[in-house]
Formats: structure tokens, C-alpha cells, sequence
């Protein structure tokens, strides 16, 4: 007990030591809570950031497996490519029925082309706005030929994109508010009630009203005429710059978007697939004229565990290695946080720099302070305090500075860490986006769009700020580092108190 | 019964062999008063560096009540067992003069009804009052360092009392006192005192005198 008494009293009797020593330690507090408090923030945006939002995700042919598989096995990837087929919906829902799954929807989208009375809206004729779709759509790639189809092609491409959804929830882009229904109501669900959603400028580019019917037919056989009638029609809201992909392809313009019920899609596919006429084209592969469809299947997870469990889950279920799972939220979610991570990054180098230097200018404070104190080693070991305790003594002594200062440095540091960590952030943010816009520039798209093309992301909405970062854990940290730097810089003092004779030091002096 | 006992004690420096004692067989009682005087060089302060536990001998053995001093914890030998008068005081000058003597008190780790108090009266019997017992060391002249370094010794209650010259900074009538105070202590009290000095007037108050001759 006496040790301790008399560190304190050390402690005030040295002041001026004693604050040279503390405020190397502020120092190191201050810039160390700054560094923690960054780091925490991006722990806690990355685990809990994901935890409040609802993931989507969806199972798709993993092109990178798939080339990696080439090149190991020596075998073709365009031949790999057609081995691996989109999944079935019957297989889709097989795995959602994974515990982890907490809801499963799915889409059938087609392509078609136009019928009497319809024309698509033309990119080549109008630049017109574009809606950034946040879903798997209907396939945009166009087929050269026009007759002859392979079974695993995707057929030819029509003038419109035809989407049927299983449910509301798999209308993300209406849930989202990308879309809006201005006027009429939505189609059926549960039957093939043969009407449609267009939108606006689809509706105003033909004279379309609610009630009217558009006629569509089949790109690979245009005598198989569907008629829908128009239940509703929508809007968009988010606009995009005019794309490329646009000029060729009007399908591929999200006002030739027709939104319908996946049972309507399912009947219009199914008619065609029953008057389809079976060839074989002149390389010998069989084709057919029935209507091409997509399926595509929406898994949600309650939170990011479920997801990742649900990664393991369908491996279990027999889930081939060529197909993977991925999520558009998790991913743009992750790309959010990029600023935060690099911040992250330069932290911890800071972090380490800062311990690495300021340890080593503790540990030779400490060293000089020892040679200093030699005097009051060798009395106090000459009276008969083991030197234990005398180490004892000195390490506290050091414990005493280096709380005070940590106490202090971590009171300022949480009132300095808010701002210092937004203003690096918002720096990084302006780097990266200066970088990204650079780089669009550079392709010839100009402004901050990263094009219109529906299934493109749009721009990133990088995490801006944090709100509160010191928290109990920095706290324990920055104790944690207190008493590492206590007992580190503590190991020469202990070493010279060790070494030393009471009666050289004392005899010395004499 | 001897409290202290030298069998043949010698002790040579290291690094440059030279011999300071050479087969000493003194024995030291409780109730007297040693004097051990000799010229300068004699090897008086490295025995009593040697009798403090502070420096081991070369050669022969020195017995604490039949116990070989090598056997006993220094630590506590020293903190409890003896009392060592320094010639340069060696006290702490970041404390006061209380607060130097209720260390050694503390790291005796003797339980003492009121520290404080006895601390004081260890200082008292020195003549230093309680205003001079709370100024730091820095603040005290020569002769009152040495008094205070005399309170510390005896604070703790040793049997033995090793001191250096502890009458070489005060003036004739303190001297006096300090003189007093080792007679009480040794034959009213029952401790072996052992002073090493040059003082004429403190060899006059010993029971038995030593004189010690630098070694040929």
C-alpha cells in the first residue's frame, strides 16, 4: 500500500518530469484515439450497416470459376458456358427452401417485338430519359441472326422487354421508388389476367390510355400475336443519360419496359411453346421458334449471417461450383464504405507509426528518467526496499501519468475524432469520385452518370460521414495501449533498477 | 551472547585486489557502544558496508545471532534488523523530513499503532520539532539532514545501529545530544550501537573500542 502512497506522491512531487512524460503520452492518446475511433466506425458501419438493411441475392453462372475451370482443365469456356445453363426455377426454389431464406420471388422476362399500332420509344430519334434498373431483367445481348436459333441462344432480340414478377416484392424498382405507378392499377399475381404496365413515354409516344391494347409478337415467328391491355401505366424518377447499348438495341430503353404478372408471361410463353416449329440450322444444331424466356429467382435474407449461411446451405443442397451466389445490396453497400476503408487503412498506419514512435521516445524518457533517479534507487534499496517493489513503485508511477494522460487525450480526441475523421473522409470521398468522374470522362460519358443501361449500377453513394466514434471499446483500447506503453517503455527502467548496487550508486555519488 | 559476530573477515576490492581487512574476529553485544576508529583508508566504511548487508565479504562470515548474514534476506536485514547512519545521509530530497522516516518505517513493514505520530517522536528525540520534521530535505541545513538521517535509523526500532560519522556536521552541544541518545539507546534500550568516527569525544562514550590499521 505504502508503494502506491508513495507513487502518488512522486508522481506530484516530480511535476515537471512527470508532464513532459504525460504529454508525450497525450499526444500518443490523441492521435491514437482519433485512429481507433476511424477504425471503429468503419467495424461498426461494415457489421451493423449491413445487419439493418434487408440483402437480396440471387444464383448466377460464375464466369470467373467457370474460366479458372477452363484453363485448369484445359477444356473450352464457351463450351463450359453452355454446359452451365441459368438454374430452373424449380431448382431456384429448391434452395430457397434454406432456413436462411426469408423470402423468395422471381421474374420470367422475355423479349418481343412489336405488333400493330406499337412502336418502341427510339433512342435514335429521342433522347430520352432512362431508369437505372436495380433487378435482373430480361437478356440484352442481340443475336446477329434472325431465323436460325439455337436451343441455348437467347433468340432474337425484340423490341421490347417483357418482365413478369412472381409478387410485389419482386418489383424492387417500384418498392424503391424508382418507378411509380401514375395511373390505373397493377395486373394480377395469381392469374394470367393478360394485362401490362408501361410507362409514360411508351404511352405517349403511341397514344396509349388505360384500357388500350397493345399488340406484341414473337421475334423468331412475328405471325404469334399477343395482345395485353394496359392496366396501368408508370413512371420514373430517377434520370439517366442517354447509352449507347440504347442505339441498338430499343429493348434495352427502360421505356420499352413492359412490366406484366409471371403467370401472364408464363401463359403467353407457354402458347408459343406449343405452336413452335422445331429445325435444324446449317451447322446441324437443332432450333426452334417458340418465344425465349429468362427466369431469374430473389432470395431475401433477414441479415448478413443468414446470407452467409445461406452460401453454405446451397453448397450443401448441391449447388455446382461453376454457379455462385452474389448480392447487388451487399456489393454496393461494400463499394459505400471504399472512402471509409481507406481511411480505415491510413489509420492504422498512422496508428502504428504513432505507437512505434512514440513508444520508442517513452522508452528513452524512461531510460533518461532512471539515470536521473539512480540516487533515489540506490537509497531505497540501501534502507532495504526490495528492488521488486521498487520496480513496483515505478511502474506504478508510470500507470498514474499514463492514465491521467489517457483519460485526457481521450476526452479530446473523442470531441477532435468526429471532425478530423469527416474531413479525412470527405477527402477521400472527392479523391475517389474526381478519380471515377476522370475516368468516365476519359470513355467520352461526361457528368457524374455511370450510364443508363438497366442492370448498371448507378452512381455510389459513398458513406459521407460519421456521427459518433468513440465508444467504450476505443476507450478499453486506448487503455489497453496505456498499459502495453506503460510496461514497454517500464522495461528499461526495470532493467537498470535490477542491475543496479546500492552501494555503487550511493558510493558513486559520495 | 554476541548480536553481530566477524570470523575472520577480510574483504579485497575488485578490480584492483586490494586488501582493506584482513581476518577481523570482532563480536558485537546488545547494551554497548562500539567505537571503531582508524585512519583514513583503514577499511572502517567498508566494514560497516559489510555489517549492513550492503557489500559481501571475500572471505570469512559475519553472524547475525548465530546466523550466517549470507543466508538471511538482505532486504529485510536491512529494513528491520539494523539501523545504518550513512556518512552522506542518503535521504530522499523530494520528501520532507517525516516523510523520509516514515519510509523506512513503511518498508520495514513493522506495525506501529500511529506511524505518524512515532515518526514525529523518532524526530523529536533528535531535536528536530515539528515544523522542521514537515520542511523537504533541500530545505534543512547539514547538522539537521544528519539528525534526520539518525531519526530515520532508529524509527523502526533496530537492534543494531550502524553509524558513519554521525556526529561529523553538528555542533559541540548537539553532538552532546546525539551522544546521549546512543547511550540511552544501548544501555537503556539494550541495542548494540556501532559508530564508526574520528570524534575523540564520541570514542570517549564507547563501552569497547576498535581500531582498525589499513593492511600491509
Amino acid at each position: 500500500m505504502y508503494i502506491l502512497k508513495n507513487s502518488i506522491r512522486n508522481v506530484t512531487r516530480n511535476a515537471g518530469r512527470n508532464i513532459l512524460i504525460g504529454m508525450i503520452v497525450l499526444v500518443i492518446a490523441i492521435s491514437s484515439c482519433i485512429a481507433l475511433s476511424i477504425k471503429q466506425s468503419a467495424s461498426q458501419l461494415q457489421t451493423t450497416g449491413l445487419s439493418k438493411i434487408e440483402i437480396t441475392g440471387s444464383i448466377s453462372v460464375d464466369r470467373q470459376a467457370l474460366m479458372s475451370q477452363a484453363q485448369d482443365s484445359g477444356t473450352d469456356m464457351r463450351a463450359l458456358m453452355q454446359e452451365s445453363e441459368s438454374l430452373t426455377l424449380a431448382e431456384m426454389q429448391n434452395y430457397a427452401t434454406s432456413v436462411n431464406v426469408k423470402d423468395f420471388y422471381y421474374t420470367l422476362s422475355s423479349s418481343m417485338s412489336k405488333g400493330t399500332g406499337l412502336e418502341p420509344v427510339s433512342t435514335d430519334a429521342v433522347t430520352t430519359a432512362a431508369t437505372t434498373q436495380t433487378q435482373p431483367t430480361a437478356p440484352t445481348e442481340s443475336e446477329e441472326s434472325n431465323k436460325a436459333i439455337s436451343p441455348s441462344g437467347m433468340g432474337t432480340q425484340g423490341d421490347f422487354t417483357l418482365t413478369g414478377y412472381s409478387g410485389e416484392n419482386a418489383m424492387t424498382s417500384f418498392i424503391s421508388g424508382t418507378n411509380q405507378v401514375t395511373s390505373g392499377q397493377l395486373f394480377s399475381f395469381d392469374t394470367a389476367d393478360m394485362t401490362c404496365l408501361i410507362s409514360e413515354e411508351l404511352a405517349t409516344f403511341n397514344g396509349l390510355s388505360l384500357g388500350s391494347t397493345i399488340q406484341l409478337t414473337n421475334p423468331n415467328a412475328t405471325t404469334e400475336v399477343t395482345t395485353l391491355t394496359v392496366g396501368g401505366i408508370y413512371k420514373t424518377t430517377t434520370a439517366t443519360a442517354d447509352s449507347g447499348a440504347m442505339r441498338f438495341s430499343t429493348a434495352a430503353d427502360p421505356a420499352n419496359q413492359i412490366y406484366t404478372g409471371y403467370n401472364t408471361l408464363n401463359a403467353i410463353s407457354g402458347q408459343s411453346l406449343s405452336v413452335a416449329t422445331l429445325g435444324t440450322d446449317t451447322s446441324g444444331n437443332q432450333t426452334t421458334t417458340a418465344l425465349r424466356t429468362q427466369e431469374s429467382g430473389i432470395y431475401t435474407f433477414s441479415d448478413m449471417t443468414a446470407y452467409e449461411n445461406f452460401k453454405t446451405d446451397v453448397t450443401a443442397m448441391g449447388l455446382p461450383s461453376s454457379y455462385t451466389v452474389t448480392s447487388t445490396d451487399v456489393t454496393n453497400y461494400e463499394n459505400s464504405l471504399l472512402p471509409l476503408e481507406n481511411l480505415n487503412t491510413f489509420a492504422t498506419i498512422f496508428l502504428v507509426l504513432v505507437l512505434l514512435i512514440g513508444g520508442s521516445i517513452l522508452v528513452v524518457l524512461n531510460i533518461l528518467s532512471m539515470r536521473e533517479r539512480k540516487y533515489e534507487i540506490g537509497v531505497l534499496t540501501a534502507i532495504g526496499m526490495k528492488k521488486k517493489h521498487v520496480v513496483f513503485q515505478f511502474i506504478a508511477e508510470g500507470f498514474i501519468v499514463t492514465l491521467i494522460a489517457i483519460l485526457l487525450g481521450t476526452g479530446i480526441g473523442a470531441a477532435v475524432s468526429v471532425p478530423t475523421a469527416n474531413a479525412l473522409l470527405s477527402q477521400q470521398v472527392a479523391s475517389i469520385q474526381t478519380q471515377e468522374e476522370s475516368q468516365q470522362s476519359n470513355f467520352g460519358r461526361g457528368g457524374s452518370s455511370s450510364g443508363g443501361r438497366p442492370g448498371e449500377q448507378a452512381t455510389v453513394n459513398y458513406v459521407q460521414s460519421i456521427s459518433s466514434a468513440t465508444d467504450i471499446t476505443v476507450v478499453m483500447q486506448l487503455i489497453g495501449i496505456g498499459i502495453l506503453l506503460t510496461l514497454l517503455s517500464s522495461c528499461g527502467a526495470m532493467v537498470f533498477i535490477l542491475r543496479y548496487d546500492p552501494l555503487n550508486i550511493l558510493s558513486n555519488r559520495s | 551472547m554476541s548480536v553481530l559476530k566477524l570470523e575472520n573477515l577480510s574483504y579485497t576490492y575488485q578490480g584492483a585486489p586490494i586488501k582493506v581487512l584482513d581476518h577481523l574476529n570482532y563480536e558485537f553485544e546488545n547494551g554497548k557502544i562500539y567505537c571503531i576508529m582508524g585512519k583514513s583508508g583503514a577499511g572502517k566504511t567498508t566494514l560497516l558496508s559489510l555489517l549492513s548487508g550492503l557489500t559481501t565479504p571475500t572471505d570469512g562470515k559475519i553472524f547475525f545471532k548465530d546466523q550466517d548474514i549470507s543466508q538471511i534476506n538482505k532486504y529485510n536485514y536491512r529494513s528491520q534488523m539494523v539501523g545504518v547512519i550513512f556518512q552522506g545521509y542518503n535521504l530522499l530530497p523530494h520528501l520532507t523530513a517525516a516523510e523520509n522516516v516514515q519510509l523506512s518505517m513503511d518498508i520495514s513493514e513493522k506495525i506501529f499503532p500511529d506511524k505518524v505520530r512515532h515518526g514525529f517522536a523518532a524526530l523529536a528525540k533528535v531535536e528536530l520539532g515539528e515544523e522542521k520534521a514537515t520542511r523537504r530535505i533541500l530545505k534543512l541545513s547539514g547538522g539537521e539532514q544528519q539528525r534526520v538521517a539518525i531519526a530515520r535509523a532508529l524509527s523502526y526500532d533496530p537492534e543494531i545501529i550502524l553509524a558513519d560519522e554521525p556526529t561529523g556536521n553538528l555542533d559541540g552541544e548537539t553532538q552532546e545530544g546525539i551522544i546521549t541518545i546512543f547511550k540511552k539507546l544501548a544501555h537503556e534500550e539494550n541495542k548494540c550501537v556501532i559508530i564508526v568516527t574520528h570524534s575523540p569525544e564520541v570514542a570517549k562514550a564507547a563501552d569497547v573500542l576498535y581500531e582498525l590499521t589499513p593492511v600491509s
